[in-house]
């Protein structure tokens, strides 16, 4: 919409011969000077870097010697490095169980909190409340939860409640450092959807319900029929943004675990960045940050072609 | 779905919400409890007592006001930046006609699919060989420029819908392109602006990646706490202190306009709802 055809009026000569006040009436040049600014930053920090990581990927680069070109090399490499096809595998099942999880949870509030809006607001903010804490935070937060011995409070329950068999160095574990991570991780994203989720829900016209009442529909038909489809579009933003976050998250992986023990919590996006900054290979990080921009590009197509449509 | 005396909603939903905020509570009572009991568990009734004394020690202990003077300028820095030229450049893209107007729009909403991995490498080289490392600016380049995938598509989504008859009205007296952008859009626009400035803002303060690569000297509070999470000393209740500091602010922030963050996580990351 909003297609600037009614701007067509003749642009010159219709000032009156007034002199311009403001830097001439030109669009053209009025157009540049106000993306000016905006244009050089965006390129310095979206463009150039895109441009450049895609060319490192096919070069040596180590350290701070210069690299070589060396073809796809690194990416032969990177699909018999056992360390990322761990890495991959990880990204895969974290990105789904994260969303999963924290998607299911957060669907399953907005519909049980849209059966009382108002009295549910202050709690659905709580639950809303976690996502707007640093990553950082909340990661220094579940490092205390999953804490070995019984200072760690997960610990302390399982003790309480007579398993004290189950207890466990929770982070420390290869068996279960991925999966107390994925939960500490569904805990900060749980609000969105139920947010989301909920808006959706509130904007079916409350009509449609009455006449689903009057015309005898049983309440798990009206969940069937009407809430569950009209809740979608806040579904489908919700999912689609937790995968993008799931997918690049680092912070939270960085306190919890730093991708251990034994790499076994490396995701791509943190598998990039042990090894361009921790092992300085850049030209090899690069390859790895690539492959993570491929699966983000191909999650986003959708999104892509939606927003495109939109903004023009 | 009328309140049909359903009282087991709230109920069941205010259990779960309780459960749920259970690691912030235990966060403000590690920080309030003498470190002896925290050893035993914050969540131990048994002899309860609270006392400030990490609330004092903490200053000493970490540079944590050092830390939130350098998030502060950090964060407003980069969220003066994108709400000066998110604004100007919506304005552009809404308004104007320029060559390659549809190219440059199409490129900029997109690239908010980048994880902020892509920038790593490239610019930790280019600060390396500029001598930006350590520079403030090394972290609020990025944060401004890779602000407009969202910013300028809310700014302008907002705009859409601006009545274009105040703009003609503004050419035809003789208003120049620059001058109505300045006149006529900008004091209309307040509301969009302050939600960018306000989802910018929160990013800031939260991020934690670019500032710890390429900032050394002084660090921002989410840097600060990460180290100090990593130390595994046994000052709990200290560091849950330097926990709360660094969420507070945006914390606040956050509940208190969380309904742009609904509407901002959309444009951030997709269409609108």
């Amino acid at each position: 919409m909003a297609a600037p055809t009614t701007m067509g009026i003749p642009r010159d000569g219709q000032g009156g011969g007034r002199k311009p006040s403001f830097f001439g009436r030109s669009e053209t040049g009025a157009a540049y000077i106000l993306l000016l600014p905006m244009l050089a930053l965006f390129a310095c920090a979206v463009i150039y870097p895109l441009i450049d990581t895609i060319l490192l990927s096919f070069t040596d680069m180590r350290g701070m010697a210069a690299g070589k070109w060396i073809g796809a090399r690194n990416y032969l490499t990177l699909f018999r490095d056992p360390n990322f096809l761990t890495a991959l595998s990880t990204t895969i099942v974290w990105t789904l169980v994260v969303t999963a999880l924290s998607v299911g949870i957060g669907w399953g509030l907005a519909i049980v909190c849209s059966l009382a809006p108002r009295a549910t607001l202050v709690f659905r903010v709580m639950f809303f409340a976690a996502y707007g804490v640093a990553e950082t935070v909340s990661g220094f937060i579940w490092l205390g939860i999953f804490r070995p011995g019984t200072s760690g409070l997960l610990n302390a329950v399982f003790a309480g409640i007579g398993l004290g068999d189950w207890t466990t160095a929770w982070l420390g574990n290869v068996s279960t450092a991925l999966w107390c991570l994925m939960a500490a991780y569904a805990w900060t994203q749980v609000g969105l959807p139920l947010m989301t989720c909920f808006a959706s829900i509130q904007t079916i016209p409350k009509t449609l319900f009455e006449a689903a009442y009057i015309d005898g529909a049983r309440s798990t038909s009206i969940m069937r029929y009407i809430v569950l489809p009209l809740s979608m579009p806040g579904l489908r933003v919700a999912i689609f943004i937790n995968l993008l976050n799931a997918l690049r998250a680092f912070d939270m992986i960085f306190v919890l675990t730093g991708g251990g023990p034994v790499r076994s919590t490396e995701t791509i996006g943190y598998f990039m960045f042990r090894e361009s900054m921790l092992q300085f290979k850049l030209g090899y990080g690069a390859a790895a940050t690539v492959v993570l921009l491929l699966a983000v590009v191909v999650i986003s197509i959708p999104a892509i072609i939606k927003r495109t449509a939109e903004a023009t | 779905m009328n309140n049909r005396g359903t009282i087991w909603i709230p109920v069941l939903v205010g259990a779960l919400a309780v459960l749920w905020i259970i690691p912030l509570v235990g966060l403000l009572l590690t920080s309030l409890r003498p470190p002896g009991d925290i050893t035993q568990g914050w969540w131990r009734l048994d002899n309860f007592s609270l006392t400030l004394d990490a609330w004092r020690s903490v200053w000493t202990k970490y540079p944590l006001a050092g830390a939130f003077w350098t998030s502060f300028k950090l964060t407003v820095l980069s969220t003066l930046g994108t709400m000066l030229l998110a604004p100007a450049a919506a304005y552009a893209f809404q308004f104007l006609r320029f060559p390659g107007r549809r190219l440059i729009l199409i490129v900029i909403v997109n690239a908010f699919v980048l994880p902020q991995q892509v920038v790593i490498i490239p610019l930790f080289t280019l600060w390396r060989d500029t001598g930006l490392i350590d520079s403030l600016w090394s972290c609020v380049i990025p944060f401004v420029g890779m602000s407009f995938a969202w910013s300028v598509f809310l700014v302008k989504n907002f705009l859409e819908d601006f009545p274009k008859e105040l703009i003609e009205a503004a050419k035809v007296d003789g208003c120049t392109p620059l001058g109505t952008f300045w006149y006529v859009v900008l004091p209309n626009a307040l509301t969009p602006i302050a939600a960018v400035g306000i989802l910018q803002f929160l990013w800031c303060w939260n991020s934690m990646l670019l500032p710890m690569l390429y900032l050394r000297t002084e660090v921002p509070l989410t840097v600060l706490l990460a180290r100090v999470a990593g130390s595994f000393e046994p000052n709990l209740d200290q560091q849950s202190v330097a926990a709360i500091i660094t969420m507070a602010v945006p914390l606040a922030i956050f509940i208190t306009f969380q309904r742009y963050f609904t509407a901002g996580a959309s444009s951030r990351t997709g269409g609108k709802e």
